[in-house]
């Protein structure tokens, strides 16, 4: 069994979670992982 | 969002490209951990430009650039009752919060570096951003910078000492820019660019193997200046963000850009423009003219029209528009993007007084105020040559 793939993504406000969708939708097999220092996500203004 | 393992809470805190893992410190326990990555994404926004000064610590002084300082302004308005707010700096987030804390019925001090508010923009804008605040009774305080903010016993600022003089205060909002968060990528060799943000190019790389960035972190660039330039705002993050994504999921897209564009609200007045203004046009070498019209907003005879104000720059020699500006209490933010699509088309401003643009007595006036303003510009044109 081949390892899952690693998408790591430093940052939760605006760039990082519209990535991190992307990816998983170009790529359903990918592992994603997204870090936020934060207590919220997406929450740029 | 399906299957992605949301960590918060958690602060990166080193990346190392050689092993391909990065350092994570846990903040709810305060443990530090490496994580393996095939490709990393360098997402890390901006922060608040703060101000060094004596007194830059106590803790009525804010700054606003996400929903938890958005909490914390509030939370201290509501507890602590201000009756008075100086808010450092007149770009687009001290304007905006103008309107904010008048709401709340707080009587509020802005104080502007230069003569006039949104001091990048072109100055019959400004103006009118100046006669809105005077209209909405905001304490305009121009060519003045804080010098020191005076603290009591509490460790709370109750005045602002500037270049100029002192004013009592009962709370601060620094609203003096964003810098970019690029110190971990830095330290990992990540290359940064000529405006201190993080190098990348259309497909959102990095100088580094399986490195890509997107957001307030980096550059773009910029389609009329042809330069790579530091814009950062949410909905260039997010298109960065799914060129990134998709890259970095083995995808072959690219982000080709802006062209400048931005809209904000002061009170009643619309504030738009694209592209470039006067001065950033001239640094970029063209032979700049540039028109200014007044107009409504819909048939002068229809209910609730409105005058605003256009500013056209353009390329004297070739007739090419290089920005507009734009500023009204109606119709002006939406309008703003039929002069976008131009300036990513390098229309001229000839060709731009022909568009088909739709027309009923509601919506604008027979003639466009745009299509009136790119005629004029023309005729300027014309006259010269």
């Amino acid at each position: 069994m081949s390892k899952k793939e690693k998408l790591v993504i430093i940052g939760g406000s605006a760039a990082g979670p519209s990535a991190a969708a992307r990816a998983k939708r170009i790529n359903s097999d990918l592992e994603v992982i997204m870090f936020e220092q934060g207590r919220f996500i997406s929450y740029g203004s | 969002m399906q299957d992605i393992d949301v960590l918060t809470e958690n602060r990166v805190t080193k990346i190392d490209p050689k092993e391909k893992r990065i350092e994570v410190v846990d903040l709810s326990k305060s443990e530090t951990q490496w994580f393996p990555y095939d490709k990393l994404i360098i997402a890390t926004g901006a922060r608040s430009r703060r101000l060094n000064l004596p007194g830059s610590n106590a803790k009525n002084i804010f700054t606003l650039k996400d929903l938890q300082d958005g909490i914390r302004i509030r939370e201290y308005v509501d507890e602590n009752k201000p009756k008075q707010v100086a808010i450092i700096g007149g770009g687009f987030i001290g304007l905006e919060m103008c309107e904010a804390f008048k709401t709340r019925g707080i009587e509020t001090f802005l104080f502007c570096r230069r003569d006039l508010p949104a001091g990048n923009l072109e100055r019959e804008i400004s103006e009118r951003i100046l006669k809105e605040l005077q209209e909405n009774s905001v304490h305009f305080l121009p060519n003045q910078e804080p010098i020191a903010f005076h603290v009591n016993s509490e460790g709370e600022v109750t005045s602002v000492e500037t270049t100029k003089g002192e004013y009592p205060t009962d709370m601060v909002l620094m609203a003096i820019g964003v810098i970019p968060n690029v110190e971990i990528a830095r330290e990992a060799g990540v290359e940064l660019g000529k405006t201190g943000a993080m190098k990348t190019d259309f497909v959102q790389r990095t100088n580094l193997n399986d490195i890509y960035t997107a957001g307030d972190c980096c550059e773009v660039f910029n389609q009329v200046s042809q330069d790579w330039v530091y814009t950062p705002l949410g909905d260039i993050a997010n298109k960065q963000g799914r060129v990134a994504g998709e890259n970095a999921a083995g995808g072959r897209v690219s982000f080709p850009g802006v062209v400048g564009s931005a809209a904000f609200k002061v009170f009643e007045l619309e504030v738009a423009f694209t592209g470039l203004g006067i001065q950033a046009a001239r640094q970029y070498g063209w032979d700049i003219d540039s028109q200014i019209i007044e107009a409504e907003s819909k048939v002068g005879y229809m209910p609730g029209s409105k005058r605003m104000l256009i500013k056209l720059t353009f390329d004297r020699r070739s007739g090419r528009l290089l920005g507009a500006q734009m500023a009204g209490e109606e119709g002006v933010a939406r309008r703003i993007n039929s002069l976008a699509v131009a300036l990513h088309q390098k229309m001229t401003i000839n060709e731009i007084s022909k568009l088909d643009f739709a027309y009923a007595p509601p919506f604008s006036a027979p003639l466009d105020p745009i299509l009136i303003a790119a005629e004029q510009a023309t005729k300027k044109i014309r006259r010269s040559s």
